[in-house]
């Protein structure tokens, strides 16, 4: 290997996913699961934990065989792979944190289908070596996992007045006429919440739609 | 380009291959998920009977079935609300028809609880439960939900306990109509809509859960009606 393991281009690919090219900010992929999963931190910690597992081996594994698959079928083999990574995590989580596995048991299959794996795949860990693709599936998925504990945090806050279950805000507001905010627990409320950091992350890094 | 005959060689292994990674996985773990869900069953039993001394969030899993094994009288009736001898609920079949599992709560010798399975369409999945019952076969004593695939935060809220509780004490037998009336979830807060006798047969709703809600309403309904000729029995009203 010619170059180091963590060499400068290697950290920013790791960049790249987390703040550059964030899956969520920037590419605006996986969407749909950050409306979905967020109502609660804990789940989604999990969900961000699953995606990102999943995002750094499909790559690897996805890179490894990227010079056998043949092109006519390449998303099916992608597909399948991820699938199977996602059905083990599954079967793991039922084996071993039942509980856990109990709440989640739909984001984790959701994962199959979420946009940022396959889209990594394709863009990434088909035309790159493992090593980088595992920077990238990670950074990826870390990037995916920030926007989404922020995203869980505020909308469990403020729709339900708990943190991790907790409560967060004093009896005494609600004493006072404080009511949880119904729209933060429904999708319509991490959209507008979405917009914001959209804004506030593009504005900081300076990318715009029309150059 | 590769040729066809490569694609489909190549498309065969990635099946196997997979396959029997997912087997082999399915396999492994399979013992572990069926010991978890027996336990969840057996908790969720322990949880909807209300028992004296709750089991602790921590308890060891060894504890919880000796608790079980102690305090749980397993019982099948038919749809005569009759004892069929030498029958376990955990050997009933899925489909088979007029057969009821029965869960007893005794405390030193004493009845103190009647809990029996519900299950019914929600909005997205189906919902399965356990049902309490006081000694009187007349008011609620507990409710849980252990499996289902409702939204998290609005449906999904079925399984947390401030939805429980609303159950408690509720009735299902009308004294003043003399009938069977089993437990109705409504859509906002049932004190508000409901300023007569007739809420001790309501619950609150959950916000923007309402179909959820309907479900839950009908499940009870259907389950609390097939249980009713053993119920029926036990009532002194």
């Amino acid at each position: 290997m010619s170059e180091t393991l963590l060499s400068k281009k290697n950290r920013k690919i790791i960049k790249d996913g987390l703040w550059d090219a964030n899956p969520i900010t920037f590419q605006v992929l996986g969407i749909c699961s950050s409306l979905a999963v967020t109502t609660q931190l804990k789940t989604s910690i999990v969900m961000a934990l699953g995606l990102t597992f999943v995002t750094a081996m499909s790559n690897v594994v996805i890179s490894l065989m990227r010079n056998f698959i043949p092109s006519k079928i390449r998303i099916i083999v992608q597909l399948t792979v991820v699938s199977a990574l996602v059905i083990s995590i599954d079967q793991i989580l039922k084996a071993y944190v039942y509980d856990v596995s109990k709440q989640l048991s739909v984001f984790v299959g959701l994962i199959i289908t979420n946009c940022i794996v396959m889209g990594r795949l394709e863009a990434f860990a088909m035309s790159n070596p493992p090593w980088k693709s595992f920077l990238d599936g990670l950074g990826n998925g870390l990037g995916y996992s920030c926007v989404l504990i922020i995203l869980g945090i505020i909308r469990e806050i403020l729709g339900s007045g708990t943190l991790l279950g907790y409560h967060v805000i004093p009896q005494t507001w609600y004493a006072a006429g404080y009511v949880n905010n119904g729209m933060m627990v429904l999708a319509p409320g991490a959209f507008f919440l979405l917009g914001c950091i959209i804004w506030i992350q593009r504005s900081i890094s300076g990318y715009s739609e029309v150059k | 380009m590769k040729n066809n005959t490569y694609t489909f060689v190549f498309a065969i292994i990635v099946c196997v291959v997979c396959g029997v990674l997912l087997s082999a996985v399915s396999e492994g773990f399979r013992r572990q998920q069926e010991i978890n869900m027996d336990l969840d069953i057996k908790k969720n039993i322990l949880k909807a009977v209300r028992l004296k001394d709750p089991i602790a969030p921590k308890m060891k899993p060894g504890d919880i079935l000796k608790i079980y094994e102690e305090k749980i009288q397993e019982l099948v009736i038919d749809e005569n609300g009759n004892a069929i001898e030498g029958r376990r609920p955990s050997d009933l079949k899925e489909k088979e028809k007029g057969v009821y599992p029965l869960y007893i709560y005794k405390e030193s010798g004493e009845v103190m609880a009647y809990a029996f399975p519900i299950i019914g369409q929600g909005l997205w999945s189906t919902l399965y439960g356990y049902f309490s019952l006081e000694p009187d076969a007349v008011t609620v004593r507990g409710i849980t939900f252990y499996k289902h695939g409702e939204t998290p935060g609005l449906g999904g809220e079925i399984d947390k306990e401030w939805f429980q509780d609303n159950f408690r004490g509720k009735k299902i037998w009308s004294v003043k109509e003399k009938q069977l009336t089993p437990i109705g979830v409504v859509k906002g807060k049932a004190a508000d809509l409901f300023k007569d006798e007739r809420v001790e047969h309501k619950v609150d709703g959950i916000t923007a859960a309402t179909i959820t809600g309907s479900g839950v309403t009908e499940m009870l309904d259907k389950t609390i009606r097939a249980y009713e000729p053993f119920f029926s029995k036990l009532r002194k009203i």
